[in-house]
């Protein structure tokens, strides 16, 4: 599988969580949203939380992810 | 009894006398697009900007993104208030949130501890059972324990699949409240909807269904007009008449003690006999009375005109029933002396201080013995000497004091003379607006908000040589 999908999905990914600050969704609870496949995201999802842009609670496949928002990060 | 929760809705409100019992569940049912979540946004909304109680909305199918734009239509900027830490549109799966409800310090605690969250929206509970087998029927009933342990008045928005048939289903047992929303043909070719109120644990509810429309302010529903006047006609004691017949009907009997009024009129209007009735209305009535002497008229000018209403106001501040507010240091008529309260060297950080040190002690005894207080304060007055920000605090302070002790405030104010953001927060804060104003050669008065929803036409006022000294038609 190439890795050219990466990018893309991460964009769409930040963006989601830009528009809905107040999402808390799980891997497959945000495949779903996104209309992607739970595999292309997983990968994805890691990056962002390396990145600081989502936060994971959890482990596994129930883990939870949500924004780290810009404003929010000091204050948490 | 605790304060019921305004569901900011007015007619509502009035249904339910005053609000949703506080920390019930309340089921929220209908069709699609008959207004369940305009309806819960309301709620949070008003909850939000006028009671300063955060509120949080859960929504499963429908995402926050979409809902912040919905509702920028009836003028709700919900992303501010999110800003403002009063709301957030949380989109989870019902499963992972069951999840979370449950567990000790899980997510959900965590979000109302930090927002101190006072009110909560589930859209939609019908997400989060499958409604056949037991264990997740329970989950109805556990989702509402939670609610309840933490102290959260709460709305559960049920999609109701099938319009024609109204099922009985186990959350109308387990829900403390039942709402029900509905379309329904009207005289052939159109369509009307109505809300019904079928359960709600500890009120008296009046039954049948009651008409509202979708406005571009949200939800307005008119309650029933025969219920309005059966209560009316029940003579409630805290209900004190104006005085003047036609605007007691349309108030249904008067103003009632713990409701904040504004009366806006424009420089022209003269509104010195709608003042005058009310206020010797509410002495009569043997309430005590607070009022904020006008910039343009003077404390003589008041003796007079109660004096035209039967009203002698010396003995009145003699038996401590008339106390005054003057920004101006200014000749009072013999007798008053103790009676006026000097606020010109008093700043606004000392504003509340002082007048709780002059008028606290009095209200505080008074109120143990069960009297009611009255307040007029004329803002334009207090515009031109404190100041629109002290205004806008002060005012919003004072309604819900009004609203904790049972004040009756009514406020004069123009609004003409002010911003639009200043008049629409006056105009949202308190339970009813009336208006006059002159146009040509004549003066009109309309009621353009009321505690019931009900508004009216213009209506003429005309001058009579009798008390009230004035008539509408
Ligand atoms: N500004 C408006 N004026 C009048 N009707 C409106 C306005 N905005 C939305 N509506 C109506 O409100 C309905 C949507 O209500 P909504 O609260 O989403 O219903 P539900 O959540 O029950 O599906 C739609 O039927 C729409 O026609
Ligand atoms: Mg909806």
């Amino acid at each position: 599988m190439s890795d050219s999908y990466i990018v893309p999905l991460q964009m769409e990914c930040t963006l989601f969580f830009q528009m809905n600050p107040h999402a808390y969704e799980t891997l497959d609870g945000l495949a779903l949203r996104l209309g992607r496949t739970p595999e292309h995201l997983d990968q994805v999802l890691q990056k962002l939380v390396t990145l600081s842009i989502l936060k994971r609670m959890g482990e596994g496949e129930r883990a939870i992810y949500s924004y780290n928002q810009p404003d929010m990060i000091h204050v948490s | 009894m605790k304060r019921p929760v305004a569901s900011g809705i007015a007619g509502l409100d009035y249904l339910l006398h005053g609000g949703f019992p506080a920390g019930a569940s309340v089921l929220v049912e209908g069709a699609p697009g008959t207004g369940k979540t305009t309806l819960g946004m309301q709620f949070l909304y008003h909850g939000a900007t006028v009671d300063k109680e955060a509120g949080i909305y859960l929504t499963f199918e429908e995402l926050p993104e979409q809902i912040y734009e919905d509702m920028l239509a009836f003028g709700w900027d919900l992303r501010q208030l999110e800003k403002e830490n009063l709301l957030r549109v949380i989109c989870i799966s019902p499963e992972i949130l069951l999840e979370q409800m449950m567990q000790p310090e899980g997510l959900f605690e965590q979000i109302v501890r930090e927002m101190n969250c006072r009110r909560v929206v589930i859209d939609s509970i019908s997400l989060m059972h499958d409604g056949l087998d037991a264990e997740s029927r329970k989950n109805v009933y556990r989702i509402r324990n939670i609610l309840r342990k933490l102290s959260l008045t709460s709305l559960l928005l049920r999609e109701q699949t099938d319009p024609e048939r109204t099922e009985i289903t186990y959350e109308h047992y387990v829900a403390d409240g039942v709402i029900r929303l509905a379309l329904q043909k009207h005289m052939e070719k159109y369509r009307k909807r109505t809300l019904e109120i079928t359960k709600m644990r500890g009120t008296r509810i009046l039954e049948g269904e009651h008409v509202y429309r979708i406005t571009d302010k949200g939800i307005h529903l008119i309650p029933a007009l025969s219920m309005v006047e059966d209560r009316g006609l029940r003579k409630d004691v805290s209900v004190v008449p104006t005085g003047i017949a036609r605007l007691d009907e349309l108030l249904c009997g008067g103003i009632a003690s713990g409701t904040a009024f504004i009366l806006d009129t424009n420089s022209k209007a003269n509104y010195k006999y709608i003042m005058g009735s009310i206020f010797a209305q509410r002495l009569l009535a043997g309430e005590r009375t607070i009022s904020m002497v006008p910039s343009i008229s003077t404390l003589f000018d008041s003796k007079r005109i109660m004096a035209l209403f039967g009203v002698d106001l010396l003995e009145a501040v003699e038996q401590g029933k008339a106390y005054f507010l003057d920004h101006f240091e200014r000749p009072a008529p013999k007798g008053f002396e103790q009676a006026v309260i000097q606020l010109n060297h008093v700043s606004d950080e000392e504003y509340h201080q002082y007048l709780d040190e002059k008028l606290g002690p009095i209200v505080n005894e008074s109120r143990d013995k069960g009297e009611n207080w009255f307040a007029y304060y004329d803002l334009n007055t207090m515009f031109s000497e404190r100041g629109k920000s002290f205004v806008k605090r002060f005012f919003a302070e004072e309604v819900n004091r009004a609203r904790a002790v049972g004040l009756t405030l009514i406020i004069l104010c123009n609004f003409a003379e002010i911003d639009d953001e200043t008049s629409a927060f006056l105009e949202r804060t308190c339970n009813g607006v009336i208006r006059t104003w002159v146009d040509g050669a004549y003066q009109y008065l309309q009621v353009t908000k009321s505690p019931h929803g009900r508004m009216s036409e213009p209506l003429l006022i005309e001058n009579i040589a009798e008390k009230p000294f004035i008539r509408l038609i």
